[in-house]
């Protein structure tokens, strides 16, 4: 029932040029399809200082920012990170000219599909201007090899800002003030040659009165910056843009400005038919979440007229399922219905599919995976953000213990569209896409913010939830209802909350959201997994005779192996077989393989790991390697008795349970059947053997002979016995080994031939002191419950130096320290290795004597006894063995004689699933701290320009205010000046 | 937020203010766990409202409703925290029933795994959960094994935990009858009746869809809630001992009331 998880344990902070990449919106390396046709071709990433200019006069401002290119992209932003940015693929880029400027000054005019002339003067030194140009030029030469120039025309057609702006077909026009087209109804008539992508608002209507929106004027400002600052792929966003979008998206645009703002568009753009051959793949797949989409598609937004009617529904069903297929380790999560709902209102299926990948994977990271640590994350990363801006309203809920994810939880995760009335909420979907994710914070804090008064009164979380319900509710009215001017009485609340959020929260950005996550990461991974420990401890069907706090212990073992040598994914059954609903929740126990078994039993059984105790001078430790031994695997499928070949959570606390509290005889009988293999109360002659190698490979590491003596007295009486109890009929040829170096032919017995019952391994057993004390403690002492120190988390404790610490303390540093004093040790001839022993009862050499006395007479009589008599010392014993069947065992039997020698086993035998796991730690780049300073930086920034955003609420053509440039005014000029300047020959 | 916090701070007085009378409600946190799809919003809703449709709204974590419902003189006004039954809500869980003084594990009796579900969330509500919580089991779709539509009243559901042994014998209750679909019943009855007696919980079969069974899961909660200990600790100023036999008393009351009729029950509670 139990599934175990260390996915959380995988997660790597991103690197900076991640977070660059995250930054423009661009989709991740493994999503770039189209890249692996230029068969590796591959332009390193560049970035350079740049002034930006638009190749008109007078329409924008020059900017001083950086320009960056990532192939197949371009992509720039301003000093302040959000005044100017844009991202667009080179394949838009139509032509690059050198500009003929005065000395010294480096310019590029770059012309894209759409006629726009962006002008960057380069503003780093020379030769790495000449570089970044020779870069651009491989890169656009690259994309055109492609075929990707080709492209653009096509996909431009499926954008409606082309119908928009396109001068013979003058949608803006044509549009009514109530939002239809008047167009559409002479559609049949002339059909328009774009075809562009829309959602279930072009048939059932946009959600609010368009004239109350009015829609008419946004769509003719829109009209204007499209038409001047390029659209669709191309466009450039200048803080017009932003304040545009602040005031809420035309609903026709909606879609299309989503998909630009989100980066989603760059993914359908270098995917195309992605979406529909998903589809076509999987056609009557069915899977737990393709029921749980079944489930919820008739409670997602069914107040909207297009999930009344089954064309809704099966856009919404193919688009969740669609993302189902193509992630099916997050499949589908509650909340994500709302979404695909939400924005399949305004977009096409396959707009809306890429839009989701980029919510899921990117915009909010972590939120619907099965663990849902995004969430949990952003919780307490909010919470955090209210204890710091909010500290009264914080303390009340602490006193008054009411939680604030009560409501909080479903404000992120549906983007608060399932929480306020929809026009409102896509307003804030516009900003969360062109802001990007501190705006869910901004406006969580505002909402609280702005209910202040009234929250201090709440006493119990049902009171904080039907406040906040009603106030969402009143999200329409006036904000000042009794104010005597009439435009402050104008002000909706919905308003007032933008406001807020956007001018008295404007510190909160993005990089502060990142921090914040960094801080609380490890706190929210340790809940989830203490939480999931804890279920699993109580969901065992049996905890044997182990407490609860040992199954824990039981559990970290298993976690901890399963970190180290994650087990292979499990095979899911071919499509057809999961059909019928039986009734589990099909998610799959999580069960280990033989690796991760070999890992998990090193943590818990002494004799499972090789110990070397290294003294070098400096230091002195024990080095731990995972043992490997045919007696191990055993043991697993000894434990598998539901013969899955692979080990669940309850296997291994009933195979633990079933010899870590045995006495005496149990012991012997465990260790019996262990080795039986066909389980009929008998040990071939070969299991024999076997179960002798098995001592030994316990016994490696003992101190003295007195183990390898007892077992090969064990090995002896064995075989004496065995042959004894064997049908007298083959006597004749029985007894022709004279030197008596020879064990009894293996010619006469079959190899499964019964040889040895219980009841004699037992009596040999106890003939033997060193034997019997071993099954009476020192077998189940060897298991050994403690607890696991914590497995390293990767990334970052807590700010500087947390992430300082968590850099150097990785395994792969540690041990190239150790290596390191080893190497001085061995110069300086203090270099000392010694194995520690498993069991550790003798610490000298002692000779142990057989219990002869024990041993009945009539088993004396048995014939080859010369075997028995020479059991002395082991290098004699090692002699009669050798001729025995097994060649392997002389070869262990050899290696646990001369332990004494100074010998050690090479690294090569780590593991290399180990070895896989170090290097891939050795992979995590210290980015870290530069970031923390980068944070720093950024706040200033924001903090001097974010009273910018007051405006929002005031008719469009007061939104634009200056903003930075960056630029002195000779700058200025020279930006000026290259607007005129003419191409370079 | 995944820890339970283990106290009654959420249980405190309310005066209604309207009518200015000094008549008292006590409020209880209830919340209901359960596999996804075993009705859990259903039953609430039969119980909220009294009716019964597909469900439209849409839950992110957990739904929020009250209802108030007279028992004796008495109102208890109770805050239902209804889950959302994805699998993955599991570990938010817990910041829904932290302080709850009652909870309703449902699960389905045409299906066999959702009971599995339902013990794991009795185990981990009395391991984690308010130490005092009030656990009600409740086997719903007990419509889909009824050959016939069954007038509400006629089935009285078990009495309190103390007399399960022996609910089997309780007039108008045939559980198992003849004629019964049995195919598609999974859990038998007795079943889970024996393991709601071995776990100390309140046992009901119930059907949101007829409304059978609804009403009683949350007036024997309500009886077994030890109100007057939660009364007595909020004035501060209780005799526990006093407290605990007038609850004791209350509870065989509320028995021979519900014996009389059900359905006046029912009416009671819509209050
Ligand atoms: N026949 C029948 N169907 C029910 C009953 N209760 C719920 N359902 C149906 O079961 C499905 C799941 O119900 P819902 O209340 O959403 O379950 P939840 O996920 O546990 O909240 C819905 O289709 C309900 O109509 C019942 O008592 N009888
Ligand atoms: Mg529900």
């Amino acid at each position: 029932m139990s599934t175990i998880s260390t996915a959380l344990r995988n997660f790597k902070e991103p690197t900076k040029e991640q977070l660059t990449q995250i930054f423009f919106s661009l989709p991740s390396a493994g999503l770039l399809d189209g890249l692996e046709k230029t068969d590796g071709q591959y332009v390193e990433k560049m970035d350079i200082n740049a002034v930006l200019s638009l190749g008109v006069q007078g329409l924008e401002e020059s900017y001083a920012g950086k320009l960056h290119l990532i192939a197949p992209y371009l992509a720039f932003a301003s000093l302040d990170r959000k005044s100017v940015r844009f991202t667009i693929p080179l394949s838009t880029i139509r032509r690059v000219e050198r500009l003929n400027a005065r000395a010294g000054i480096y310019a590029l005019s770059l012309s894209t599909w759409h006629g726009m002339k962006i002008i960057v003067q380069l503003t780093s030194l020379r030769p790495t201007a000449d570089h970044f140009c020779s870069l651009l030029r491989d890169a656009l030469k690259i994309e055109l090899q492609r075929g990707q120039m080709k492209l653009v025309k096509g996909f431009t057609k499926t954008c409606y800002s082309e119908a928009l702006v396109s001068e013979t077909s003058t949608v803006a026009d044509n549009e009514r003030e109530d939002g239809s087209l008047i167009s559409e109804e002479k559609e049949h008539a002339a059909p328009r040659e774009s075809t562009y992508h829309g959602g279930l608002g072009l048939r059932f209507k946009f959600p609010g009165d368009p004239k109350k929106l009015r829609e008419a004027s946004k769509i003719k400002l829109w009209t204007t910056y499209l038409r001047e600052h390029g659209r669709n792929l191309t466009l450039l966003r200048y803080p017009q843009c932003t304040r545009l979008v602040q005031v809420g998206l035309p609903n026709r645009l909606r879609g299309e400005m989503w998909e630009v703002l989100s980066g989603s568009m760059y993914l359908r753009f270098s995917n195309p038919g992605y979406y529909e051959d998903l589809l076509k793949k999987n056609i009557g797949r069915t899977s737990t979440s393709t029921e749980d989409i079944e489930k919820d598609l008739h409670r997602s937004l069914p107040e909207y007229a297009g999930y009344q009617s089954e064309e809704g529904i099966a856009a919404l069903r193919r688009v969740l399922q669609a993302y189902s297929f193509k992630n099916p380790e997050l499949g589908y999560c509650q909340a994500m219905n709302i979404l695909a709902a939400a924005i399949l209102i305004y977009m096409s299926e396959e707009q809306a599919f890429w839009l989701l990948e980029v919510l899921c994977d990117r915009l909010l990271p972590g939120y619907y995976a099965p663990s849902m640590h995004g969430t949990l994350l952003d919780q307490r990363v909010f919470e955090s953000l209210v204890q710091r801006c909010l500290p009264i309203i914080h303390d009340h809920f602490q006193v008054v213990d009411v939680q604030l994810s009560v409501a909080s939880l479903p404000w992120f995760l549906s983007l608060y569209i399932n929480s306020m009335p929809m026009i409102f909420a896509f307003r804030i979907v516009d900003c969360f896409f062109c802001m990007g994710p501190k705006v869910l914070f901004q406006v969580g804090l505002a909402i609280l913010k702005i209910n202040g008064e009234k929250l201090l009164q709440i006493q119990d979380d049902g009171g904080f939830l039907n406040l906040m319900r009603d106030y969402f509710a009143s999200l329409g009215d006036s904000a000042h209802p009794n104010s005597t001017d009439p435009r402050a009485r104008a002000i909706t609340r919905f308003q007032e909350l933008l406001l807020v959020s956007f001018r008295e929260f404007s510190v909160i950005t993005d990089d502060m959201i990142l921090s914040e996550r960094r801080r609380f990461r490890n706190e929210i991974i340790h809940s989830i997994e203490s939480f999931s420990k804890r279920s699993a401890v109580r969901n065992l069907k049996t905890l044997g005779r182990f407490t609860k706090d040992q199954a824990g212990f039981i559990y970290d073992a298993l976690y901890k192996a399963m970190c180290v040598v994650p087990p292979p994914a499990p095979v899911n059954p071919p499509p057809i077989l999961l059909t019928a609903n039986d009734g589990a929740e099909d998610k799959p126990e999580t069960r280990i393989g033989l690796k991760t078994f070999q890992y998990f039993l090193s943590e818990i059984a002494t004799w499972a790991r090789n110990e070397k105790i290294v003294m070098n001078g400096f230091q002195q430790r024990v080095d731990r390697e995972v043992a490997e031994h045919e007696f191990i695997d055993r043991l697993f499928f000894f434990w598998d008795t539901s013969c899955r070949g692979a080990l669940s959570f309850q296997d291994l606390v009933s195979g633990l349970d079933g010899v870590m509290f045995n006495d005496l005889m149990e012991n012997i009988e465990w260790f019996f059947n262990l080795h039986d293999k066909n389980k009929d109360g008998f040990l071939t002659k070969d299991e024999v053997l076997t179960l002798s190698e098995s001592f030994l490979f316990i016994f490696r590491y003992e101190v003295g002979d007195a183990y390898l003596g007892a077992v090969s007295r064990f090995m002896t009486n064995a075989f004496e016995y065995g042959d004894a109890l064997l049908p007298q009929a083959e006597e004749g040829t029985e007894n022709k080994s004279e030197t008596g170096a020879e064990p009894p032919s293996p010619r006469v017995i079959e190899s499964n031939q019964p040889y040895l019952n219980l009841a004699t391994f037992r009596m040999v057993v106890l003939a033997d002191e060193v034997l019997e004390s071993f099954f009476e403690t020192d077998l189940s002492a060897s298991f050994r419950l403690e607890p696991v120190p914590d497995a390293e988390i990767p990334a970052s404790a807590n700010g500087l130096l947390g992430d300082l610490w968590s850099t150097i303390a990785t395994d792969s540093n540690k041990k190239m320290f150790h290596m390191f004093t080893d190497e001085i040790g061995k110069t300086i001839g203090k270099h000392q290795v010694i194995h520690r022993p498993s069991i550790g009862r003798y610490t000298k050499l002692e000779e142990p004597k057989a219990r002869e006395s024990l041993l009945t007479p009539s088993m004396r009589k048995s014939p080859s006894k010369a075997s028995l008599t020479g059991s002395g010392s082991a290098s004699a014993s090692t002699a009669t063995l050798a001729p025995s069947s097994s060649s392997t065992l002389t070869v262990d039997v050899k290696g646990a004689s001369a332990k004494a020698s100074p010998q050690i086993p090479a690294s090569a035998s780590l593991s290399p699933m180990v070895q896989a796991v170090n290097a891939r730690l050795m992979e995590r780049t210290p980015f870290a701290i530069d970031d923390a300073k980068d944070d720093e930086d950024e706040t200033d920034d924001e903090l001097e320009g974010n009273d910018n955003d007051d405006q929002v609420m005031d008719e469009v053509d007061a939104f634009l205010e200056a903003h930075d440039s960056g630029l002195t005014d000779a700058d200025k000029e020279v930006a000026n000046d290259l607007i005129h300047a003419e191409p370079l020959k | 937020m995944l820890n339970a916090a283990q106290s009654f701070t959420s249980v405190r007085l309310a005066t209604d203010s309207a009518s200015g009378s000094v008549d008292k409600s006590v409020q209880v946190k209830l919340v209901l766990l359960g596999e996804a799809a075993v009705g859990k919003s259903s039953v609430v809703l039969r119980f909220v409202s009294n009716e019964f449709q597909a469900n439209k709204e849409p839950t992110i974590g957990a739904a929020f409703l009250t209802q108030k419902c007279r028992l004796e003189d008495r109102v208890l006004r109770y805050e239902i925290w209804d889950t959302a039954g994805q699998e993955r809500f599991h570990s938010l869980a817990p910041m829904y029933y932290r302080n709850a003084q009652a909870a309703v594990v449902v699960y389905d009796i045409t299906k066999a795994s959702s009971l599995e579900k339902a013990k794991s969330w009795v185990k981990e509500l009395q391991r984690q959960a308010n130490p005092n919580i009030v656990i009600a089991l409740a086997g719903n779709k007990l419509d889909l094994v009824q050959p016939s539509v069954s007038s509400p009243g006629a089935a009285s559901t078990s009495e309190s935990e103390d007399e399960a042994d022996d609910a089997t014998a309780t007039p108008g209750e045939t559980p198992g009858a003849l004629g019964e679909p049995a195919s598609l019943r999974q859990v038998p009855r007795e079943e889970a009746q024996a393991y709601a007696t071995e776990a100390g919980l309140l046992f009901f079969e119930t059907s949101a869809k007829t409304g059978e069974g609804i009403v009683d899961i949350f007036t024997e909660i309500a009886k077994k809630i030890p109100i007057e200990h939660i009364l007595a600790a909020t004035r501060g100023t209780g005799r526990p001992g006093a407290a605990g036999s007038r609850a004791d008393g209350a509870r065989q009351e509320g028995g021979v009331n519900l014996e009389e009729n059900a359905a006046k029950s029912r009416d009671a509670c819509n209050c």
